[in-house]
């Protein structure tokens, strides 16, 4: 099978500039993006710098940009990518990290992050005579997140963390839940205050999904920073702005059958939080004059009209809730 | 260029490696730990299936010690097995109370799985990522470590260990190349402390990771220390064809059969009690003797896990689900997978106490680079992890314990311009067609054919011819990547020489051993010889050549007897 | 063809120019639409966050009530498809789990059985109607105008749920849309990532960095205007344009056009109708170019 590899290629003793080189090679049907860089490395350009070990989707080293999406070279064939032979894949480095040379990239930024969310077991009370008693439930539950490999293709292309470099980012915040999320951890309360008010904390993921979707391990990340906003709202974590705007958003479902957007931004900073609101004026008053909205509906609580079968909205609400507060009993 | 100094210098953050750092920073000595990848991607997370220890009251250390030994086929030295299958229950509590998800019952304790060689189900497991699961946790619990700041912890990442230092009679330290700058330091310390790991890329194809070159052994070799059953070398009954990716014991331990071609479960001809969950070594003999008498498939023999039940093969044996999807283009709940033997795992290794102490003075070893020798002629599954950890913790404790009456050594000034002559020779070496790729292919192929599951004399020889060609190519070889940073090419340059020691030895090995014992099966001599070689072999380097010693298997409670499963 | 139609709160609320520009838009194109009155909100994921057995039922109430109607169900909002994709996955992949949320839309006599086919109007489009006969609609070839299709997260990930197996092509279908009614798709960096508007309130300089960057990056690229099949996005990009420019500090001043309303441009729906002036970022120039391909 012919394979056509277009490589970024970044040579940090040259003229510190970047260029694309192509290989053209004969692999075997079936081949990895691995197999082909390793194949480019051993006969065609010894030059070229990658990192690889296991083969096999474990040690998390060959995570670099694929066809412009970050994934495992050793977990991606190469016919995932092209479906005509000989057509090229573009290879890159990783995103939102510095290149140390062609597709090597210093990882520090991703574990300055780890270290920030305090990666270790921290029980309190004194140790057990022998092991824990948890529920497999439990760490099955966890599991998902202990099966990251800290391959970093999720920080590699976080637009959060693209434009926001305070953000912990999704490897490291699955990991804080694979601490808040196991029972023998006696912090919770205080990891989830911590990853709520931290500049870059967990409200400020914005659900884009781009890490489920590039995650080799199917940790999904976005879905345990989820389960990290929901557990700092059960433990009473109520500071954020996040918390309520999840609160004033289930409320107007509640009260209406559908959203009433216009009241969730006070209601979501805070309908005390003045100057924040003062700011937000001209940008809601230019969208009611230009799109000719009625004002008074949305001065006025209730006057948005509720959808017709809203009393069982209401009752799928309640019934729910209180199931969910005789399961926390 | 510069020269750092510690009490205890650890090569290697594996499991045992980071074992030994955390144990010897318990003892309050300073510590370096060199790696050549980031301590997550050691090869200690390909362990995939569990983690042994008699903990169950209807179990004990006796019976483990036992089916180790038994195992081992009645090479390992019993009073090391003593001492993992003693100290294997604290060492597991201790693994989960750092935070290790370990699988849990109905009552939520530990639960077991069951795994080959074993009479009782005693192997903990997380899922099929055990080794992963505990790797980063050691790896959570050094972070804690160097933040506590209870005694000095540097981690060296990706920093190529190119030397041991030895003054002709201790180990002072090494020499290391730091990967980013292409710079040469020294690193002296009291205690040097080998966790490299394996040698499993001497055989194409092989289940091991592309950095297990037998770095360590070759190493210690090269200054006097000897290197002990090197032809005990491990192929694991269920790997995939082509890239030999591993696919864990556990899944037979979970149920999973092993069929011919005719559908068989051809394992009730060669181990009617255990079936597939018989050793190793008898599982894979007996897949390549269908094999060769044509009840294979391409090669192959097939694994069957159709009849296990779907929600256990999401909750324990994902990870193989994935690889056999991505690799092999098979889901192992709707088709039966084919597998076949292939390279796993060094039994032998650097000769070692149960201190993890070497007979070169300030030299330490621990995990697979070591022989301690708790495997034997073969290990157990779920052994190797266990290994790693109490041998690791030994270890650390054993050199922070000496270190305490040693001074600081001190490298002779040439030590650093030595080893950059070295390098720079290589660097210099003139262009020609050669590869370091296309040596390393030709070992991996020939020792594949000539020293795997089945060996002959003939075959042994012809690898002894082969491999002395393969040195002699790799003596003119070119380093064709002439930059400092990440110098990739380099680096496999030194690990291939790494690499042909280690076979040198496994073939030397081999051709000694005229008998058939664990891993080691001669058609020649079909037969185990108790008489003549119950004992081991020891292989020291000097620059004449290679002294042959034997040392006695150390048997404490278990005569040998005849191994049926 | 016919669909249960849900438009979405935001069609209804604050992005009325979407409702309008749908119903017409549909209506000649001859896709009929029977709209889901009792339907309800999806939660947009926010939710599912805090409350996921809640956001379930709710989803499920929306499916049971398509079912009842015997139709597909369409949106228009690229949220609305992933949380319903989403919950539609849960609920057809574990039987147990869809006993439980049925028990609860039981009361008002609805069911939900698996298979329900919910599409985006996207979709529909390129899958059921086809770019051929839309390709015969056009009236208004609107050559000249560079569009930079803005998809939003929702319906591009997780691709696991959104059917890209079976349909590979549903991350291009904008672009092919774009060039099905002649004008030009513009490839820029942010068209597939997030526009920030899920965290506006939270983190408004992140939220309007986001957005700002997008649009700063398509107007770099010769974009005229950008294309979203996702009204939150919408609101985000077009609503906030001004605050992000600010934030970001670039003159932006990019018109952001609703699926429909590009189509509805097309197939010759008068702009005022398609309610092209109800945008905060005004339009005009989008509308100089199309009605001088007309009067060409």
């Amino acid at each position: 099978m012919k394979v056509n590899l277009n490589v970024k290629r970044f040579d940090p003793e040259s003229d510190g500039s970047t260029r694309f080189q192509q290989y053209d090679i004969d692999m075997p049907e079936n081949s990895t993006v691995l197999d082909a860089l390793i194949h480019v490395r051993e006969y065609v350009d010894a030059t070229l710098a990658l990192r690889c070990s296991c083969r096999s989707a474990i040690c998390g080293s060959c995570a670099m940009r694929v066809d412009h999406r970050a994934r495992l070279a050793c977990k991606t064939k190469v016919t995932d990518i092209v479906s005509d032979e000989g057509q090229e894949i573009t290879i890159e480095p990783m995103g939102n990290m510095p290149v140390i040379k062609d597709l090597i990239t210093d990882m520090e930024v991703h574990w300055s992050k780890v270290r920030q969310v305090v990666p270790y077991l921290r029980p309190t009370g004194p140790p057990p005579e022998r092991e824990y008693i948890v529920s497999n439930e439990a760490m099955l539950d966890v599991a998902g997140a202990v099966n990251c490999i800290q391959c970093g293709a999720c920080v590699s292309d976080c637009p959060v963390l693209e434009i926001d470099k305070s953000f912990i980012a999704p490897a490291a915040l699955a990991k804080a839940y694979r601490f808040t999320g196991d029972p023998r951890d006696g912090t919770k309360k205080e990891r989830l205050e911590m990853l709520s008010n931290v500049e870059g904390g967990i409200w400020d993921c914005t659900r884009c999904n781009m890490c489920v979707e590039v995650c080799p391990k199917d940790v999904r990340p976005m879905d345990r920073i989820m389960q990290l906003r929901e557990q700092a709202v059960a433990a009473g974590v109520k500071t954020n702005t996040g918390v309520r705007h999840g609160t004033s958003f289930a409320n107007s479902v509640r009260r209406l059958g559908r959203l009433d957007e216009m009241r969730l931004f006070p209601e979501s900073v805070g309908m005390f939080a003045v100057p924040r609101l003062l700011k937000e004026l001209p940008g809601a008053f230019r969208m009611l004059w230009s799109k000719r909205l009625m004002m008074w509906t949305h001065a006025i609580p209730f006057a948005h009209k509720p959808i017709p079968g809203i009393k069982h909205v209401r009752r799928i609400y309640d019934q729910a809730r209180s199931e969910k507060k005789e399961h926390s009993k | 260029m510069a020269t750092f100094q510690h009490d205890v210098l650890i090569i290697g953050a594996g499991l045992a490696g980071m074992r030994a750092a955390l144990a010897a920073q318990g003892e309050g000595a300073d510590i370096g730990v060199i790696s050549k990848v980031h301590p997550v991607r050691s090869h200690s997370n390909a362990a995939q299936g569990g983690i042994n220890a008699a903990l169950e009251a209807t179990d004990s250390w006796e019976e483990h010690a036992f089916d180790t030994i038994k195992g081992s086929d009645y090479l390992a030295d019993q009073d090391s097995v003593e001492v993992l299958c003693k100290e294997a229950g604290a060492e597991l509590i201790a693994l989960e109370n750092m935070g290790v998800i370990f699988n849990r019952d109905d009552q939520g304790k530990l639960g077991t799985r069951r795994f080959g060689g074993a009479k009782k189900a005693r192997t903990y497991f997380v899922g099929d990522i055990t080794g992963q699961a505990i790797l980063h946790v050691m790896y959570e619990q050094m972070t804690k470590a160097q933040e506590s700041g209870e005694s000095q912890m540097k981690v060296y990442e990706e920093w190529f260990v190119t030397s041991l230092i030895s003054d002709g009679e201790r180990c002072l330290g090494a020499t290391v190349l730091d990967m980013r700058t292409g710079e040469i330091h020294t690193v002296l310390a009291k205690g040097t402390i080998l966790a490299t790991g394996g040698f499993g890329r001497v055989y194409e194809p092989s289940t091991n990771a592309l950095i297990c070159t037998g770095d360590g052994m070759s190493m210690a070799w090269r200054i006097g220390a000897p290197l002990m059953d090197m032809e005990m070398v491990q192929h694991h009954p269920t790997t995939l064809k082509g890239s030999g990716v591993l696919i864990t014991e556990g899944a037979r331990g979970e149920g999973a059969y092993l069929l011919n071609s005719d559908g068989d479960r051809f394992m009730k001809t060669y181990a009617p009690n255990a079936m597939e969950l018989a050793s190793r070594d008898v599982v894979s003999r007996a897949e390549q003797t269908e094999i060769n008498e044509g009840r294979g498939i391409d090669g192959c023999v097939l694994l069957d896990m159709r009849h296990l039940d779907e929600k256990l093969i999401h909750e324990r044996l994902w990870q193989i689900r994935e690889l056999g999807i991505d690799l092999a283009g098979v889901d192992v709940i709707k088709e039966p997978i084919p597998i076949q033997p292939g390279c796993h795992y060094a039994m032998g290794g650097i000769k070692t106490n149960i201190l993890g102490e070497t007979p070169v003075p300030g030299l330490y070893a621990a995990g697979e680079v070591a022989c301690v020798s708790v495997h034997g002629g073969n290990r157990l599954g779920a052994n190797s992890l266990l290994d790693t950890v109490i041998f690791g913790r030994r270890a650390g404790v054993a050199a922070a314990e000496a270190g305490r009456e040693i001074d600081m050594p001190i490298a002779p000034d040439s030590t650093i311009e030595g080893e950059q002559q070295k390098l720079q020779a290589l660097l210099d070496r003139p262009a020609n067609d050669e590869k370091i790729a296309r040596i390393r292919w030709d070992l991996g192929i020939s020792m594949d054919k000539n020293v795997a599951v089945f060996r002959s004399a003939e075959g042994l020889d012809e690898q002894q011819e082969e491999i002395k060609k393969l040195k002699a190519r790799y003596e003119t070889v070119p380093i064709e990547d002439k930059g400092k940073v990440f110098n990739t090419d380099l680096i496999f340059g030194l690990e291939l020489g790494y690499l042909l020691d280690c076979a040198e030895a496994i073939v030397l090995g081999a051709i000694t051993r005229t008998e058939s014992r664990g891993a080691q099966y001669r058609v020649d001599f079909p037969e185990r010889n108790d008489a003549e070689w119950l004992k081991h072999i020891l292989l020291t380097y000097s620059p004449e050549g290679i002294r042959l010693d034997y040392q006695p298997v150390t048997i404490t409670q278990w005569e040998p007897k005849e191994r049926t499963y | 063809m016919k669909y249960a139609f849900w438009p979405g709160c935001v069609s209804k609320g604050a992005c009325p120019e979407l409702y309008d520009s749908m119903i017409l838009t549909s209506a000649k194109l001859g896709i009929e639409l029977e709209e889901m009155y009792d339907g309800n909100c999806t939660g947009a994921g926010v939710i599912s966050e805090h409350e996921p057995e809640l956001a379930d039922v709710l989803n499920a109430r929306n499916f049971a009530i398509a079912q009842k109607m015997g139709l597909d169900l369409v949106n228009i909002c690229s949220t609305c498809q992933g949380v319903q994709s989403m919950v539609q996955e849960k609920l057809d992949r574990d039987e147990e789990h869809r006993a439980k949320i049925n028990a609860q839309l039981a009361e008002e006599g609805l069911e939900y059985k698996p298979g329900l086919v919910i599409k985006n109007f996207m979709w529909v489009l390129v899958e059921d109607y086809g770019l051929d006969k839309l390709k015969e609609k056009v009236v208004r070839q609107l050559d000249g105008l560079r569009c930079g299709p803005f998809y939003g997260c929702y319906i591009l990930r997780p691709s696991r749920i959104l059917g890209m197996e079976e349909h590979p092509e549903r991350d291009n279908y904008l672009e092919q849309i774009i060039e099905a009614v002649g004008a030009t798709a513009v490839d820029y960096e942010g068209k597939d990532k997030c526009c920030g508007f899920p965290i506006l309130t939270n983190n408004r300089k992140n939220s309007l960095t986001q957005a700002g960057t997008h649009i700063a990056s398509a107007k770099d690229q010769g974009a005229d205007c950008l294309v979203t099949p996702c009204p939150l996005c919408h609101l985000n990009l077009d609503a906030q344009q001004p605050s992000a420019a600010e934030v970001i500090q670039r003159e932006l001043g990019v018109p952001i056009i609703h699926l429909p309303q590009l189509l509805g441009l097309a197939i010759g729906i008068d702009p005022k109708l398609l309610r092209m002036n109800r945008h905060v970022v005004g339009t005009q120039a989008v509308l100089d170019k199309v009605l001088a391909t007309v009067e060409a």
